[in-house]
């Protein structure tokens, strides 16, 4: 259902809507991850999802760049509406870039390749300024004295990090965030949280699936509780945390607080 | 009872003990039945052991020397046997080429990564590959004049050579190298066929079984690889016919599709067209290893996480691109030692394309025996062991070898 | 800005459902394609050649005499390829139980602490797991079976065997009168071990008492059997094998070419088993017998509670497969002339069957035990997988 508070459906005050998520469901079989989603983000926006698990959460930012497929309502990305179209997903995935809960990296290849290969397969970019970029955004996130290392000789937190600078390199006007820092050690989550409060001051949309509760707090433009597969309530951190309206949302804010 | 010992990993790792005597009461005489056991057992190895030192001994040799080029050529033209020869020598530089570029490829790694890297020494190399130095021992003994022994020492020498070569090649050619590799069957092939020499319709003997081996599984490799993807696909059509024929396969004895091969694939085939004998088994070889390799690889793909597809996807890569650059890669590499089993059983196999006629290792050991000099004397007691040595110390050694590859893969990076 | 979107359907050649039609249609339609020609190519070629395509060869006199069975030279193929079945199915009926309990034997071995007969495991599997099996085949039948006495004076060791290069003879199972009274007898006899091994968990599970029903299952059983056998006179016995010139009557008796198939594909066939059956007991991982050590299990309940179970769960497969290689090597007997399916699908051919019928007919049986087996995989597969979230 939308949610109560305006915030939820009108467009943020920062920028023009660059998402927009009308009426979308989703089953897996017979059991329904995404009901009714309506939602809206502008541009340079960050949004943090937060709920229990089975929520729907996941199942909501895969949607975003088509790894799972939405079965009714309409998906709009920075004017793109995903079909079936391939030429659709494709431009969708080339603007979005997705950081896994497990990383993803490419074992096979080195750090910087991991970060050089789509900008080099997908964009066509030079090997030279592709490398240039892979380094900058290496150093973006801290580590460009690991580029010629494998991912595997890597700690947990350098691994997100480059993970990070790979979505990055492709240049995209949003990022999605699935459970960050969910796979990390707790002395690592630090690190990979600071990047992330970087990249939001920078002004690059962003969408976070996290329990990091601090995180939201500091950096989010506004919180969304899902539950149910169901948008249950949205609003600023300072509302959100300190007066949440539906039971739900409370009872889920007692359990982790 | 004998008790059975389940911690330890290494067969052979038995109760330690600070003497001989200890030792020997503690590992065959713990108990009474323990006891028993081991005599009986010694007893018994006794007896075996000297009756076949006996036979070894006071056996007469002169089948297998007279039969050797039989047993390792085939029929080939006496005056054609430089041809062999050299390609001796040219698969020893080669491999001594791939050993030393290898070897400079992981002390490279080795120097990035900080892990340690020692190079093998020779005596170490030759302790490994005892099985294969034992053979050539063997076939060297029986052979009557000095220059297969030259071209031995001839092609050891090619191959250090090889490795001093490869250990020099420069990183940016060393992919070159490798392609290179593949590139070699051709040229042997060139080597013994090319310019008025003999084609395969004149191989026999070990020959043969190597040719037929390394033939199938170079072109059942592709097919195999097709089927493994068509099996994955999301397409049902396409998985449906890619499992139908890897059951069916799969699910027929080898002989049947030599057997298919060799009487029957003429009538399937447009009037007029008929491959010789060599020709029906290679394809009957090849339609049966590739679905064995389908199935290799497809464990190949599925050892590739699905996050990593996820996440190439996520960065807009194309499927094709997908495929190339992040699965087959990871792929291959996870089937390379499943691939030389597969290259092991079909080698054991290459034994049955001697039931259709052709003249591979295991029917020379049995046909020698019906020549004039050699009738009704038993000596397949002799022949038979000669060919199943052969046979041990290649599938023997290739296994060994596919193990330790399977633990460098395993828990290293590269 | 209010986002444009399009709403019409995309491009068919970049719409994803109608490609993935495409693509299975093109699929399909090659393979049918491909069907059709060679099926073309067949039939042309047959007519031409003026060999029939149908399947009424199996009505055909088979024109061999197939040794130990009751046909003559002009039984039809059909008759001839029922005998094979049963002469392929007297190689697995007898092969698998033997291999098995080797394979396991050799395995457990392997692991034993008597350093003697670990070697001894050890070399019987890496020896015989690294040749091709029809050597093994061809050195069991020309370099043991074929140097045996000849058929014209076989010998006798014993008095209880009668061995020969052709025959060999064992001493065999022979039903006396009262046998059917005793396999009623027997089957009353199964009735009660049942409710034995019922009533004995009752009350184990009631009091806690060890309900030793395997003891008391077979107890039952085997004393019910002896005083069956006392009572009824000796309903059974040993048919021993007596020798009248040159035939033999009596006993159970091989041909020289099944005992060579048999004994070799049950060596090599067992040395793979007795790889797999070390490999799953030593997969168990050790935690699990850490933890077995902690709740103060004896040895003996260890293993049967804890190593056994899973070592089995992870055996199973690998060891069905096993079975199956069995099944297929036994076609391998066409090197020595044992009359199972393949040699008299060769020898047909030889005789003028139609060669692409006769194959087929041949490929399709081996793929019924084939399917059978997988099967049965499938089944024990579901039923041991261990359930995971």
């Amino acid at each position: 259902m939308t949610a109560p508070t305006p915030l939820a459906d009108a467009t943020h005050a920062k920028g023009a809507e660059i998402i927009v998520l009308e009426g979308v469901d989703k089953y897996f079989g017979d059991f329904q991850a995404l009901r009714d989603i309506n939602m809206r983000v502008g541009r340079q926006e960050v949004v943090v999802v937060i709920g229990p698990s089975g929520g729907g959460k996941s199942t909501l930012i895969r949607c975003i760049n088509r790894l799972e497929k939405h079965d009714r309502g309409r998906i709009v990305i920075d004017g793109i509406e995903l079909t079936d179209d391939i030429k659709n997903i494709q431009e969708v995935r080339r603007e979005t870039g997705m950081v896994f809960q497990q990383f993803n990296l490419f074992p096979h290849v080195t750090v910087l390749e991991n970060v050089t290969l789509a900008p080099r397969q997908v964009r066509r970019m030079p090997k030279k300024d592709a490398e240039e970029l892979a380094m900058a955004m290496l150093r973006r996130v801290k580590i460009p004295e690991q580029a010629r290392k494998h991912p595997g000789q890597l700690s947990g937190g350098q691994q997100q990090r480059v993970a990070i600078a790979r979505a990055l390199a492709m240049q995209p006007k949003i990022l999605l965030f699935d459970e960050p820092t969910s796979a990390l050690d707790p002395e690592m989550i630090k690190e990979v949280l600071d990047v992330m409060e970087e990249l939001a001051a920078s002004g690059i949309t962003m969408i976070v699936v996290t329990h990091e509760m601090g995180f939201a707090r500091a950096v989010a433009d506004r919180v969304v509780f899902m539950a149910d597969g169901e948008i249950v309530e949205v609003g600023t951190p300072e509302h959100f945390f300190r007066s949440p309206e539906e039971a739900r949302t409370k009872q889920f804010l007692a359990q982790i607080l | 009872m004998t008790s059975v010992d389940l911690e330890p990993t290494d067969a052979g790792r038995h109760i330690p003990a600070k003497s001989p005597a200890r030792w020997v009461r503690r590992n065959l005489f713990r108990t009474w039945y323990d006891s028993s056991i081991t005599i009986g057992f010694g007893v018994l190895f006794a007896w075996v052991l000297v009756g076949i030192v006996r036979f070894l001994l006071t056996a007469d040799y002169t089948i297998l020397r007279r039969n050797l080029a039989l047993f390792m050529l085939g029929s080939f033209p006496r005056d054609q046997l430089h041809r062999p020869a050299a390609a001796l020598l040219m698969i020893a530089l080669a491999t001594g080429l791939a050993a030393g570029a290898l070897t400079a490829h992981r002390r490279e790694i080795a120097a990035v990564t900080g892990v340690g890297y020692q190079s093998s020494r020779v005596i170490d190399v030759v302790r490994r590959f005892w099985p294969v130095v034992l053979l050539v021992v063997v076939l060297l003994a029986l052979t009557e004049t000095i220059t297969p022994s030259l071209i031995v020492v001839g092609a050891l020498g090619l191959g250090l050579i090889g490795v001093w070569a490869g250990r020099r090649i420069r990183a940016r050619f060393r992919r070159l190298a490798w392609a290179a590799l593949l590139v070699l069957p051709f040229l042997v092939y060139f080597m013994l066929a090319g310019f008025g020499g003999v084609g395969w319709r004149g191989w026999g003997g070990l020959h043969l079984n190597l040719f037929v081996t390394v033939a199938g599984v170079l072109l059942a490799f592709p097919l195999g690889l097709v089927l493994a993807l068509g099996r994955k696909s999301s397409l049902p059509a396409v998985r449906t016919l890619s499992v139908a024929y890897i059951e069916f396969v799969r699910g027929v004895p080898l002989i049947t599709l030599l057997l298919m091969g060799v009487f029957a694939i003429g009538f399937f085939l447009p009037a007029g067209v008929r491959p010789g004998t060599v020709t029906r088994v290679l394809i009957a070889i090849t339609v049966f290893e590739s679905a064995y390799i389908a199935e290799v690889v497809r464990g190949g793909l599925q050892a590739v996480p699905k996050g990593q597809v996820e996440a190439a996807q996520a960065l807009g890569m194309t499927p094709w691109s997908i495929m190339r650059r992040i699965v087959l890669p990871q792929a291959l590499r996870a089937t390379i030692p499943a691939m030389v089993g597969q290259f092991i059983s079909l080698f054991k196999d290459t034994t049955l394309v001697g039931v259709v006629g052709l003249p591979e290792v295991l029917s020379v050991a049995q046909d020698v025996n019906t020549q004039p000099d050699f009738v009704a004397q038993g000596l397949e007691r002799l022949t038979l062991p000669f060919a199943a040595l052969i046979f041990w110390v290649g599938s023997y050694t290739m296994s060994r070898e596919a193990r330790r590859l399977e633990r460098k893969l395993g828990v290293g990076e590269r | 800005m209010t986002t444009e979107v399009a709403r019409n359907r995309p491009p068919f050649w970049r719409d994803l459902r109608v490609l993935r039609i495409v693509l299975q249609l093109l699929a399909l339609v090659g393979a049918g394609v491909l069907a059709y020609v060679i099926w073309f190519n067949l039939t042309n070629n047959l007519r031409a050649q003026g060999i029939r395509t149908d399947f009424g060869f199996l009505d055909q006199p088979i024109g061999v005499q197939i040794p130990d069975s009751a046909l003559s030279r002009n039984a039809t193929v059909r008759q001839a390829f029922l005998v094979g079945i049963k002469n392929t199915l007297a190689l697995v009926v007898v092969g698998l139980p033997l291999l098995t309990i080797i394979g396991v034997v050799v395995g457990v071995a392997r692991l034993s602490t008597n350093w003697l007969a670990a070697k001894a495991a050890g070399l019987f599997v890496e020896l015989l797991r690294n040749l091709p099996p029809l050597l093994i085949i061809v050195f069991v039948f020309r370099a043991v079976i074929l140097q045996l006495p000849p058929s014209r004076a076989p010998i006798t060791p014993f008095g209880w065997l009668v061995i020969s290069n052709l025959r060999i003879t064992v001493p065999g199972f022979e039903a006396h009168d009262g046998y059917p009274a005793f396999q009623v007898l027997m089957g009353i006899a199964l009735l009660v071990v049942v409710g034995a091994w019922w009533w004995r968990t009752r009350l184990s599970d009631r009091t806690g008492v060890a309900h030793h029903r395997v003891l008391w299952s077979v107890g039952l059983f085997v004393s019910i059997g002896v005083v069956g056998f006392l009572i009824l006179d000796r309903p059974f016995g040993l048919s021993r094998p007596s020798l009248d010139g040159r035939i033999v009557t009596g006993g159970f008796s091989g041909l020289g070419g099944y005992f060579a198939v048999l004994i070799a594909l049950v060596i090599y066939t067992a040395s793979h088993v007795a790889e797999i059956v070390r490999g799953s007991l030593q997969a168990v991982p050790k935690g699990q017998t850490e933890a077995a050590h902690a709740l103060a299990l004896s040895g003996f309940q260890r293993l049967r509670f804890v190593m056994l179970p899973q070592a089995m769960r992870i055996a199973l497969p690998p060891v069905i497969n096993q079975y199956l290689n069995f099944t297929k090597n036994t076609s391998l007997a066409l090197a020595v002339g044992y009359a199972e399916i393949t040699t008299l699908a060769f020898q047909s051919i030889g005789n003028g069957q139609p060669a692409p019928q006769v194959i087929a007919m041949l490929m399709l049986i081996y793929l019924f035990f084939s399917l059978t087996i997988s099967l049965l995989v499938n089944l024990v597969n579901r039923r041991l997988q261990v359930v995971t979230r």
